[in-house]
């Protein structure tokens, strides 16, 4: 008993009460939860020692309250001396240490330590690979007093093999997608992760992929992923062209706010249908695109799903052609800024957001040759643009890839000859130089049976421009003329948020568009993933 | 119907300003060396057609390549029987109909032994027979080597089970296909006689896809090439392709009957890929090979007969010099 209070109590090395540590002998200060709001702390204490009497009894508990007093009145300081790791078979010491032992050992006090401690209880449990873990403060080596051990229990997953499936959303699909996933935890004890996933996406994207993330690999303090993967896209409906691609990515940096990831794809244009304009056609064959990129973020918006209060900003850079000078080479930057401002009545919010992007050939002749249509930009689409950030392709009201430069298809003689009036088409190329906008008002509806299940109504106002910079068109280009050909829709509508995704029925009116655009004025749904 | 649509596709034809093929890369002293674009080139060119040339350098496994474009229409290898085919179908360009005393029924088997036995046997030797430098040079030297690589292989393991080559079978596969090639060639060699083409002093398609097929094997393929030697034996074969090789392509990039417009490669890749040397050669080739031959038989023994000398010479020398060495050696240690 006293040699369990002695740690905290004592702050003089005191000789006498230095009593030889006994096992049985323990107080522990035992975290059960970690809360997110701040710590609150349940303090256990179990004694295994047979009492005296209730006088001993007695004087225990008045030892420990007054422990708890000098807790919550002055800081204690104390030394970490050793901190022990048990449970693990698989995972490596190594592991877990680099990834709390710095984190305990720097604490000065025992209420730091207690912080700490719940803490690195959260880390570990964010490495998922494990079903419990414990941290335990014991008391340190009898001939050095005001030490401590910490101890650390885990409890690794007793079923590594995990399966999962959902919906989710996809930041390069631009879509929603139906996943499947097989996990492997942790089979070489690393904290590695391994994982096979295969999606189905709603514009008919599908893809295959296996991935491993490491949370530390040696010295470097962030997680790293690699992933191989197998994807197809179809564009035939929009730009007659369906994409094939065998890359490989790993992510290098990853934290809140910074992201570079490396990615090396091998990527196949094909028109099965025989049917693309020149342009397009030009651009079929393979490639190889080895590519840097970094993206910041920050997103301080207090929701996703419906944003009141706050700001976001995103900054995504792409340099492409890093193999050699026959691999793509380009330049890709994107912005995107967004604020949400409440409004004092009906809960209402307005949220503005801008967008631009800019996507440069490199290398020689850069300033003739063509950016490829993949990488380019493109415009229009169902998905909202509050709720992810970047939202640079949406333009509510037009369909899909429906903005833009546009190409005619092939003409077959023989149809057009035949007498059928369709013309034949075109196809949209997409944009070297995009900027978009929106602003959205949304507000909650008047019946309480509405705000209740989150259903709220929004009216909203888009506009965005896509212009053509690449084989030499940046000479005719000029901002009064692409300032006067901006498209533009508005509209009213309802946000019904499911389990699942949030559907949004709206009523978008095209107040502006080109030529060949392809926006409706009507009733529309979208669908858009909680992420 | 069927000739209102082939009108519809005459008068795009006339009314497109200009005329686009695009084809693959030009190599080895020839305009686009591809066995499968070269016909469709020689075609146009013995119509006279003005047109230009677009290379593509990024799909080289794809069907539809070569394409002629005209306005917005297109005309695709893998449409409708083939560019040739398409043009002679809508009567757009169609050489068999100015000269109607040559027999279609000859022409077309004559067609039919070129397309699939003299065919084949070019795909054997380009894909299965050679180091694959040559089909390098052709398809995959702008694309990346991975994916260069990984796209030979799959096109060598495509046409070896095209030709129904196993391992168990290769050495019988070998064979036939070159009889076949040797029957063909002898065959194409009586049609021709000593005329210009090889129906009536007239040209036809298969003039078009015989030159297309012997061009190649003549400027391409190594020396050592079975194909090429077997075509060479046929004195008039060679300068029938010599004959409209001058005439047609020039000095392959003649202005007025197609110029090359390639994107990325601006200089026409006449030189030939490091370690082997393709130069074309001039009328009296045959008659040099045969004293090539000779000289080179002939340096052999040369060589050999050095060679034994030296060695004899070593042997008698090296019983005096062992004796000598030991007389040396005394001396030296003293």
């Amino acid at each position: 008993m006293a040699a369990a209070a002695d740690p905290a109590a004592d702050q003089n090395p005191n000789p006498k009460g230095a009593k030889p540590h006994e096992p049985n002998a323990e107080a522990e200060f035992a975290e059960e939860e970690y809360d997110e709001d701040g710590e609150e702390e349940e303090y256990e204490e179990e004694e295994e020692e047979e009492l005296d009497g209730p006088a001993a009894a007695a004087a225990e508990r008045e030892r420990v309250q007054s422990v708890f007093q000098r807790l919550s009145s002055d800081p204690v300081a104390i030394r970490v001396h050793d901190v022990v790791i048990e449970g693990n078979t698989k995972t490596r010491d190594e592991v877990i240490e680099a990834e709390v032992a710095d984190l305990l050992r720097a604490a000065p006090t025992v209420q730091d330590l207690l912080h700490a401690a719940s803490v690195a209880t959260s880390r570990l449990h964010r490495l998922e690979v494990f079903d419990a873990v414990k941290i335990t403060l014991d008391a340190g080596p009898p001939e050095l007093p005001g030490t401590t051990n910490v101890v650390i229990e885990v409890v690794e997953a007793a079923n590594p093999l995990t399966g999962s499936a959902g919906v989710y959303s996809k930041p390069e699909a631009r879509s929603w997608s139906l996943e499947g996933s097989l996990k492997l935890k942790n089979p070489f004890g690393y904290g590695d992760i391994w994982d096979a996933s295969g999606a189905y996406g709603w514009d008919q994207t599908t893809e295959v992929g296996v991935g491993v993330y490491l949370p530390r690999f040696k010295s470097i303090p962030t997680p790293l992923m690699a992933r191989a993967s197998l994807s197809s896209q179809d564009w035939l409906k929009f730009s007659s062209y369906k994409e094939q691609l065998l890359g490989l990515s790993f992510g290098l940096l990853s934290t809140m706010k910074h992201d570079l990831s490396y990615n090396l794809t091998w990527r196949t244009l094909t028109d099965p249908s025989r049917a693309s304009s020149m342009a397009i056609r030009r651009q079929l064959g393979h490639n190889l695109l080895s590519a840097l990129k970094y993206t910041y973020k920050i997103d301080q918006r207090d929701s996703l799903l419906r944003p009141t209060k706050g700001y976001a900003f995103q900054s995504t850079s792409q340099i492409g052609g890093l193999w050699d000078n026959k691999g793509l080479r380009f330049f890709r930057q994107e912005f995107d800024v967004r604020g949400a401002v409440p409004l004092g009545f009906y809960n209402a919010a307005l949220n503005v957001g801008v967008g631009a992007g800019v996507i440069l050939p490199l290398g020689r002749g850069f300033m003739n040759s063509s950016s490829t249509v993949p990488d380019r930009f493109f415009l229009g689409g169902q998905s909202s643009p509050v709720c992810s950030v970047s939202g640079l392709s949406s333009l509510l009201g037009f369909r899909k890839r429906g903005v833009g430069p546009t190409e005619a298809r092939r003409l077959d003689p023989n149809e057009s000859g035949s007498g059928s009036a369709a013309p034949p088409g075109r196809d949209y190329l997409g944009g070297d130089l995009a900027v978009s906008a929106f602003a959205d008002l949304s507000f909650d509806l008047p019946l309480k049976l509405f705000r209740d299940a989150g259903i709220h109504g929004h009216a909203f106002l888009t506009a965005g421009n896509l212009a053509k910079l690449s084989e030499g068109e940046y000479k005719n280009f000029s901002v009064s003329q692409f300032q006067r050909t901006f498209r533009s829709s508005a509209g009213v509508g309802i946000i019904l948020p499911t389990k699942l995704f949030r559907v949004e029925v709206n009523y978008c009116y095209i107040l502006k568009q080109a030529e060949h655009d392809s926006g409706k004025t009507g009733i529309q749904f979208s669908f858009s993933s909680p992420m | 119907m069927a000739s209102a649509a082939a009108a519809a596709a005459s008068a795009e034809w006339e009314a497109a300003e200009r005329k686009v093929l695009v084809a693959r890369k030009p190599c080895f002293g020839l305009p686009t060396a591809c066995p499968t674009s070269l016909p469709v080139l020689l075609y146009l060119r013995l119509a006279e057609v003005p047109f230009d040339i677009h290379v593509d350098t990024s799909f080289p496994d794809a069907d539809h390549i070569p394409y002629v474009e005209f306005g917005d229409c297109v005309a695709f290898n893998n449409e409708r029987g083939g560019v040739i085919e398409y043009l002679k179908e809508e009567k757009i360009v169609d050489l068999n109909s100015k000269h109607p005393s040559v027999s279609p029924a000859d022409v077309v088997s004559t067609k039919a032994m070129v397309s699939t036995w003299l065919m084949d046997a070019l795909q054997y030797e380009l894909w299965v027979v050679t180091d694959g430098s040559i089909a390098h040079d052709i398809y995959f030297s702008d694309l990346p080597w991975p994916i260069g690589k990984i796209l030979h292989w799959k096109k060598a393991r495509d046409v070896k089970q095209l030709l129904g080559i196993t391992k168990l079978n290769a050495a019988e596969k070998e064979e036939e296909i070159y009889q076949k090639a040797r029957a063909a060639y002898g065959a194409l060699s009586l049609i021709l006689g000593d005329q210009i083409f090889l129906f009536d002093n007239s040209p036809t398609d298969a003039d078009a896809l015989f030159l297309g097929h012997a061009l190649f094997v003549l400027n391409a393929l190594p020396d050592a090439s079975v194909l090429r030697g077997t075509l060479q034996i046929y004195e008039n074969l060679v300068n029938f392709v010599e004959h409209h090789k001058v005439r047609l392509l020039g000095d392959s990039s003649s202005p007025g009957l197609g110029s090359s417009t390639s994107p990325s490669s601006s200089t026409p890749r006449k030189r030939a890929s490091a370690g082997q040397s393709y130069k074309p050669k001039p009328r009296a080739k045959k008659e040099r090979t045969e004293e090539e031959k000779k000289f080179r038989q002939r340096s052999k023994y040369f060589l050999a007969a050095q060679l034994v000398a030296v060695l004899v010479f070593l042997s008698l020398m090296g019983v005096d010099s062992s004796e000598l060495d030991d007389d040396d050696g005394i001396d030296y240690e003293d």
